[in-house]
């Protein structure tokens, strides 16, 4: 019976030992936070004044004075954190004057040394700060440090350090690379990081767009988003008709963003694309181009499978006049399905402004559309038609 | 320094007679500064001669010190000292009385002086350092003395970038005030009327956008200006921004002198 | 003795899973310190998420969860309110606060089978916020009725007595674009919001609960959480993202069918769906943990409504355990067959009984002969201690990574409390199981009431 109890006493004892060493390091953990904390306040409010100084004279063409007085280690992270806060507040000359301010202050060149620490904490800390401090010095070794490092959250930190620190558009291209390398489909990730870069963004996409590395085609081509710039439309052209799918829909929707004039084929192939972010790309261009064969090829996208299509059709109908909206409203009596569904909403939303137009021409334009809707559905506007229904629709999102 | 280690408290008119021959002697690139301690110790011999001597250490030996016996506010010339130079002693010689004089809570107001300014210019900066109720350590400008100043309310969640837009505009020469979120901005502004609203559109309490909204709907007098300086990119929320009458969009990270500038044509 | 060994390898089991948590939690701390949201969140690279928030009955805390949804810290995103056929003000409280008018011929894409909807409602002023009002159906039919009508990508559910941290999202976000492709779920943080102090939907100043019944559970929720979630996430096997915050991958969730209603546990049983779809169709995937993401949320904290919900978990536990039995040792299912589930039936369903059984027999045994009675203390202490041992892990990650409490006489009370855990109310933890699984055998499928407290009350009551 004893010997059975033996293995339970011990247990007892290896618990009533582990959670002794742990209530004591629990308390010892939580005084030093607290006390580091409170160091971080009073360090903070003793350099208030400097750091007041600093912001005063951040525009004047002046070289900032280093913090007064001998500094422990930690006032030191206190007025370093500060800094690097400012720095990823500003640009421009601002933040030029407080890099250098971090470079004659020994913050870089103490970080740089902590980059081969042997303490994980420590070096990843000086990545990030590296990173917070432009050090382009410290690019390299960053480098080598991310080649070392296994993926995960730590390898997303030290390339944002790289892509903010980097001067060489080639080591932005060699982090993006081997981003790219860990096969995880982070092409977003990507292009928020690379536009963290220093350098002039325009040149830098250029060369990658022509990179021969089709990820990276599609990173710069993500980071273009909401950019897009004349100078690239060649360049644009010839990816639309690129192998890569992805690459395709990606430069087919820069492409039509940048206000093309197309031919009639043109138009009618991108809206057969089988991509349906090509095709949702071709049907929002359509919108704002006034083509002849728009109308047609629009109403037929009012059935296709996919619901960003069918919805960017019906705002470009929306857009395409009276004729647009009364092709709109045919489909709403006779279409079916989704197209009827897709058609009746919009309609819904563009006579729901009834009253909010200020210019004349706008004024014009809805009573001409009222006159359609008016012979489609008949006078009492009041009662809407339809039901809310799920009839079809598609899980795309 | 002979001459400086005999100076004698001097009355008030006397006071402002000879900082004005003071200050004309280099009127050219003199900083001013004028410091008050509060608390008991206020003009006190110690204080005077830790001054004195702090201003002796200094490189280039024209540094002058006077007093005012009435109020104990003393003067400082510092010629050929830029602002941001000044400023930097100013910070040093505040860490000094401190250091020295336990109790000291020193007062610093100071300027550049580009002409030899008024006698009122000069009896207004003493009399601010006088009264001022923050420690911190103020720079006088010219547009503070001109009484013409716009209002700015700033709206961040972000202390550091508040209290840098504070610093900035105040040296422009508008008047601030800060509010942390959307809730308190709003009061604020029925309350106090500002000319410009500063704000970012990730606030706590309301969001942009009906933030923005409401301010419009407010029941004041004018429709402040409003400027949005904010992290957000996304271009729909831009647009939504400007169809909502919003009169800038500013992203960050910003270049302070790009913001002043789009406040300046907000205003005028 | 059985039950003593049974004891003890349950807590070096835990004690594993734990240790797995403290391998990781340097890395959390880490990547939540130096990782940068600012870039993030105002970024159009981010993935719009559509917020669903299951509302039944909860006219006094929707008004403050609604506003802190609509503040979140995040690019693009659309908040939509299932109002589940509520029989309080639950809608009418929205449409006042917002104005909303009902929206003619909405458009409704998904098609996943639900109650009627009656209408959906809307500002163009807070273009963001959809309101639905549907029939009553339960929390799964209520979010499924949420996928149907949501436009982004990805979808988020959280209960509407909860509070969001702003950065929470972002926060999963970045997680989640680490490795969009193979993410189906993420699960975040969920902590106890009865004491904290709450001003316009947010949570301004962190203390613990004064009453009993929301402290206990401020213990036990930091112990599953920290010390047992980071570690399954580890190895992949996380059985449960809690219902109350967690990111899905849209398009595998419409794959497996959406949400299962009828009973309690959608949360846990859309996640074995999850597991199920993709180990059969054999692709790569992972279902994450988020810890630094947090979610407040408010605790019952009166013995009924407390006892109710235990019992409804308990229900839901068994009905996914048994749904899914042929799971359990099946190697087709890797960890989740070979580990998780197991573990879940032997040690978290089965646990009553052994240790009732147990108990019962030692007492047997000790009274035939009194002198045995060292073996009934002995069992009395492996089981504290274990337990208390495991407390105290959980308390030390919470220190290294999080640190939201920061007072030291919080940190006794937690000690003390995690110890007081032990006497009475594990029992009774104990014993709601119990009640759950005879409620599942005799086919009781009702909610039990589930009061909810206002947000405002909240602060004068703590």
């Amino acid at each position: 019976m004893f010997s059975n109890l033996e293995m339970a006493y011990v247990f007892i004892y290896v618990c009533l030992g582990l959670i002794a060493a742990g209530i004591i390091l629990l308390f010892q953990m939580k005084i030093k936070h607290n006390a580091e904390q409170r160091d971080m306040e009073r360090f903070t409010k003793k350099h208030h004044d400097y750091f007041m100084y600093v912001q005063s004279h951040l525009h004047d063409d002046v070289t900032l004075e280093l913090p007064p007085g001998k500094l422990t280690s930690a006032e030191r992270r206190v007025i370093q954190a500060k800094c690097m806060e400012w720095i990823e507040q500003f640009k421009g000359d601002a933040r030029e004057k407080l890099l250098q301010l971090c470079r004659d202050a020994g913050f870089v060149e103490e970080d740089i040394r902590a980059l081969s620490s042997l303490r994980k904490d420590r070096r990843i800390e000086a990545v990030y700060r590296l990173g917070g401090m432009r050090a382009e010095e410290a690019v390299p070794q960053l480098q080598e440090l991310m080649n070392r490092t296994k993926y995960g959250p730590m390898t997303i930190i030290i390339a944002r350090a790289i892509a903010k620190s980097a001067l060489q558009s080639q080591q932005i291209r060699e982090m993006l690379a081997k981003l790219l390398s860990y096969d995880k489909a982070i092409h977003h990730m990507a292009a928020d990081i690379l536009l963290e870069t220093r350098l002039d963004s325009a040149s830098l996409m250029r060369k990658l767009l022509d990179d021969p590395d089709p990820g990276l085609v599609k990173i710069s081509l993500v980071a273009m988003w909401g950019q897009a710039i004349p100078a690239f439309v060649p360049t644009l052209d010839r990816l639309v008709g690129s192998e890569e799918k992805d690459v395709r829909a990606e430069a087919v929707k820069l492409y039509l963003s940048s206000n093309p004039s197309l031919k009639d084929d043109t138009i009618a192939q991108l809206m057969n694309d089988h991509e349906w972010e090509v095709r949702a790309a071709a049907a929002k261009a359509l919108g704002s181009l006034h083509a002849a064969g728009s109308i047609p090829l629009l109403a037929s996208a009012l059935k296709d499978e996919n619901w960003h299509v069918r919805n960017n059709s019906a705002e470009s109908l929306a857009m395409l006049g009276e004729q647009g909206f009364e092709t709109l409203c045919q489909a709403a009596l006779t279409g079916e399905g989704p197209a009827r569904e897709t058609a009746l909403y919009r309609i819904e939303q563009i006579m729901s402004k009834e009253g909010e137009h200020e210019q004349v021409e706008q004024m014009v334009a809805f009573n001409k559309r009222k006159l359609v809707y008016d012979r489609y559905f008949g006078l009492q506007t009041s009662k809407r038609i339809g039901t809310v229904a799920g009839v079809g629709g598609d899980y795309t999102a | 320094m002979s001459q400086s280690a005999t100076l004698q408290r001097v009355q008030a008119v006397d006071f402002y007679g000879r900082l004005e021959e003071e200050v004309r002697e280099h009127s050219q690139g003199t900083a001013l500064l004028f410091l008050y301690c509060a608390g008991d110790s206020s003009g006190s011999e110690a204080e005077l001669s830790e001054v004195q001597s702090f201003v002796d250490q200094l490189s280039g030996d024209n540094g002058k010190v006077l007093q005012d016996a009435n109020y104990g506010v003393m003067a400082i010339t510092l010629p050929g000292y830029s602002l941001d130079a000044a400023h930097y002693q100013a910070l040093l010689l505040k860490q000094h009385l401190q250091g020295r004089l336990g109790e000291a809570d020193p007062r610093i107001t100071l300027a550049a002086l580009t002409e030899t300014p008024s006698m009122q210019t000069m009896k207004q900066m003493a009399e601010s350092t006088r009264l001022s109720t923050s420690s911190d350590i103020h720079i006088f400008t010219q547009e503070e003395a001109d009484r013409e100043h716009n209002r700015i309310l700033i709206v961040d969640q972000d202390a550091t970038v508040r209290e840098f837009l504070q610093i900035r505009l105040a040296m422009q020469g508008y008047e601030t005030l800060e509010a942390l979120d959307g809730l308190e901005a709003l009061e604020l502004i029925a309350k106090w009327e500002p000319d410009l609203v500063l704000t970012e559109l990730n606030l706590h309490g309301i969001d942009g956008l009906p933030f923005i909204h409401h301010i419009q709907q407010l029941d004041v007098k004018e429709s402040p200006k409003i400027v949005v300086l904010t992290e957000k990119r996304v271009e729909q929320t831009i647009s939504q921004c400007f169809q909502n009458g919003v009169d800038d969009y500013v992203t960050k990270p910003f270049s302070p002198v790009e913001l002043d500038a789009r406040i300046r044509r907000c205003l005028h | 003795m059985v039950t003593i060994y049974y004891v003890m390898i349950v807590s070096v089991l835990y004690f594993v899973i734990m240790l797995f948590s403290f391998r990781n939690i340097k890395d959390i701390f880490r990547r939540a310190k130096y990782s940068t949201y600012n870039t993030l969140s105002g970024s159009e690279l981010v993935p719009s998420v559509s917020l669903l928030v299951p509302a039944f009955n909860e006219e006094l805390t929707i008004a403050e969860n609604v506003r802190c949804l609509m503040t979140l810290n995040y690019p693009t995103y659309e908040v939509i309110v299932i109002n589940d056929g509520s029989s309080d003000e639950t809608l009418k409280v929205l449409i006042e606060e917002y104005g909303l008018t009902l929206l003619p011929n909405p458009q409704i894409r998904g098609k996943i089978s639900t109650n009627k909807v009656r209408g959906i409602y809307y500002n163009p002023q807070y273009p963001q916020l959809y309101v639905i009002d549907k029939e009553n159906g339960g929390k799964a039919d209520s979010l499924n009725a949420g996928i149907n009508l949501s436009r982004y990508p990805l979808i988020s559910s959280i209960d509407a007595d909860s509070l969001l941290e702003k950065d929470a999202l972002i926060r999963m976000a970045r997680m989640y674009m680490e490795n969009p492709e193979e993410t189906v779920a993420i699960g975040g943080d969920v902590r106890i919001a009865n004491g904290c102090v709450i001003e316009n939907g947010e949570v301004k100043d962190v203390s613990l609960p004064r009453r009993m019944w929301p402290m206990f559970q401020s213990i036990e929720y930091m112990k599953a959480f920290l010390g047992g979630r980071i570690g399954w996430s580890h190895l992949n096997g996380l059985i449960i993202v809690s219902g109350a915050f967690g990111l899905f991958r849209k398009d595998y969730v419409i794959a497996v069918g959406g949400y299962r209603g009828g009973y309690p546990g959608e949360d846990m049983n859309i996640i074995i769906k999850l597991h199920r779809y993709m180990l059969e169709n054999k692709i790569k995937y992972r279902v994450a943990f988020c810890p630094e993401a947090v979610c407040w949320t408010q605790a019952p904290d009166s013995y009924n409504i407390l006892s109710n919900q235990r019992k409804r978990w308990g229900r839901g536990n068994l009905k996914n355990m048994i749904e899914n039995r042929d799971m359990v040792f099946n190697p087709k299912y890797k960890i989740m067959g070979l580990l998780t589930m197991p573990y879940n039936v032997i040690f978290e369903a089965l646990n009553p009984y052994f240790r009732i059984t147990g108990l019962l027999a030692l007492l047997g045994y000790v009274l035939l002969d009194m002198t045995n009675w060292k073996v009934l203390v002995v069992f009395g202490l492996v089981n504290f201690l274990s337990g208390y041992m495991l407390s105290v892990g959980a308390l030390i990650l919470e220190e290294i990574a999080f640190r939201r409490y920061t007072k030291l006489s919080d940190q006794v009370k937690m000690l003390l409390f995690s110890a007081l855990k032990f006497v009475g109310y594990h029992q009774l933890g104990v014993l709601w199981r119990v009640q759950g699984h005879i409620q599942y055998l005799q086919n009781n499928n009702s909610w039990g009431t589930m009061t909810r407290q206002s947000w405002k009350d909240k602060k004068e009551a703590a």
